[in-house]
């Protein structure tokens, strides 16, 4: 089994890469490979919004970057998972970058999902989505948004199974390896 | 909020100036708050966010609004990177401040898809931002089916706006008044284009003249990053 950990920390955050460490470490002694990547380290483009990696390189960015890299990651993982401060709710900038540069991975074309329209799967299959944020203490209506988030981004990703957890600055970064405890056994029945 | 003197438009959309449909929503609002003596200032994020300079620039004119206007396109159910940027920053300056000025803060999301209902996300996050950041909620427009209007400008879209232009009326009006967007705004901003399926439609067959175009027909399903193996059989 292997995963891909995006970690959107802006520059500083230790706590959040502290709990990119932990997610690693758990996921390692599980017996998994993990590729780690720390975003803000990452050479990449933002996204254009040209359409081209549907209509010109269907199924890449023409920006062959870390971006580019990143989407091959992902869709060759069995767990994506999305680390991120949370940022009035949603994605910190940082992972925003590459989350914006993965829609490669799905087709133009429009269909329906629960009577909602949504683009169609580019991939046969696309892997467990867990999206772990990080916040300096209990706020409800932002842990809303960003559960939502995650819930939004597993619909039109196509994932099989999704999960989020949201993680406060005064525990213990290894509490992180709790919610994904839960999502590795899901994404090991998924992927059986 | 008091009668605003001075506003800030800020076009979170990655392309080039006067291209996209965020700059035509924005733009359109901009001109009617100017016809009611508000001065605007205008700002690209894809510009603005590029040196530190222009950043500092940024969020100068942040701070000399009374009125701060987010116009951009929904990317992956949120706000596009350099939109995410943007306020994070104008947040931690603002944060940063022992006073900052009192402002409303107006944030409107266009979508490829037919409903509007995909923007109320993103829409939320604006919401936690004007919380956090200090600035007065004057409220959250989305407009579904944006590919329809394409960046043209709302004059040359013509009648097939008429909702979008109304619901920006009213939206001018309001504010130019110290008011939040109205309700009615916001129905008449999320009311569709045209049918769903005629939308559906039309934008497949877009995709597909574009490949043509591009001479990638027979590859659009492509799918670089798989190997054969990881597919599920058939």
């Amino acid at each position: 089994m292997n995963a891909t950990i995006l970690n959107g920390a802006l520059p500083g955050d230790s706590f959040v890469d502290a709990v990119g460490t932990a997610l690693q470490e758990a996921l390692r002694a599980a017996g998994w490979t993990v590729a780690p990547w720390t975003l803000r380290d990452a050479k990449s483009a933002y996204c254009l919004g040209c359409f081209e990696c549907w209509t010109k390189t269907p199924g890449q960015c023409r920006i062959a970057d870390a971006g580019r890299d990143v989407a091959a990651s992902v869709i060759g993982s069995d767990l994506a998972i999305y680390l991120t401060p949370i940022t009035f709710g949603g994605y910190s900038s940082e992972l925003k970058k590459v989350v914006d540069r993965i829609i490669c991975l799905i087709s133009p074309f429009f269909t329906h999902i629960n009577g909602e329209v949504h683009h169609r799967a580019r991939y046969d299959r696309y892997p467990v989505l867990l999206g772990v944020g990080v916040l300096p203490a209990p706020h409800p209506a932002q842990e809303q948004i960003f559960h939502t988030l995650i819930g939004r981004n597993a619909i039109n990703m196509h994932v099989p199974a999704h999960h989020s957890a949201v993680v406060y600055r005064d525990q213990d970064p290894a509490t992180a390896a709790t919610a994904l405890r839960n999502t590795r056994h899901l994404t090991e029945r998924v992927s059986a | 909020m008091t009668t605003p003197k001075t506003a800030l438009l800020i076009i979170g959309s990655a392309k080039p100036a006067g291209q996209s449909t965020s700059e035509a929503l924005g733009n359109y609002l901009a001109q009617r708050l100017q016809e009611r003596g508000i001065v605007m200032t205008t700002q690209h994020v894809a510009r603005a966010l590029r040196t530190e300079e222009r950043a500092a620039a940024l969020l100068a004119a942040a701070d000399a609004a009374d009125i701060v206007l987010l116009a951009f396109p929904l990317y992956v159910d949120g706000l596009p990177y350099l939109a995410t940027q943007a306020l994070e920053r104008i947040a931690a300056h603002r944060l940063s401040q022992p006073a900052p000025r009192p402002a409303a803060f107006l944030a409107i999301a266009n979508c490829g898809f037919p409903e509007a209902a995909h923007n109320a996300t993103a829409l939320a996050i604006c919401r936690e931002f004007a919380d956090a950041a200090g600035f007065a909620w004057a409220g959250g427009l989305a407009l579904g089916e944006g590919g329809a209007i394409g960046g043209r400008p709302l004059a040359v879209v013509g009648g097939m706006a008429h909702n979008v232009v109304a619901a920006l009326d009213l939206v001018a009006a309001a504010l130019a008044e110290g008011k939040p967007a109205p309700t009615e705004a916001i129905t008449r901003m999320a009311r569709p284009f045209i049918p769903a399926r005629a939308y559906m439609l039309m934008g497949n067959l877009g995709w597909l003249s574009q490949a043509r175009r591009n001479r990638v027909f027979t590859r659009l399903g492509a799918r670089p990053f798989r190997p054969a193996a990881r597919e599920r059989q058939p």
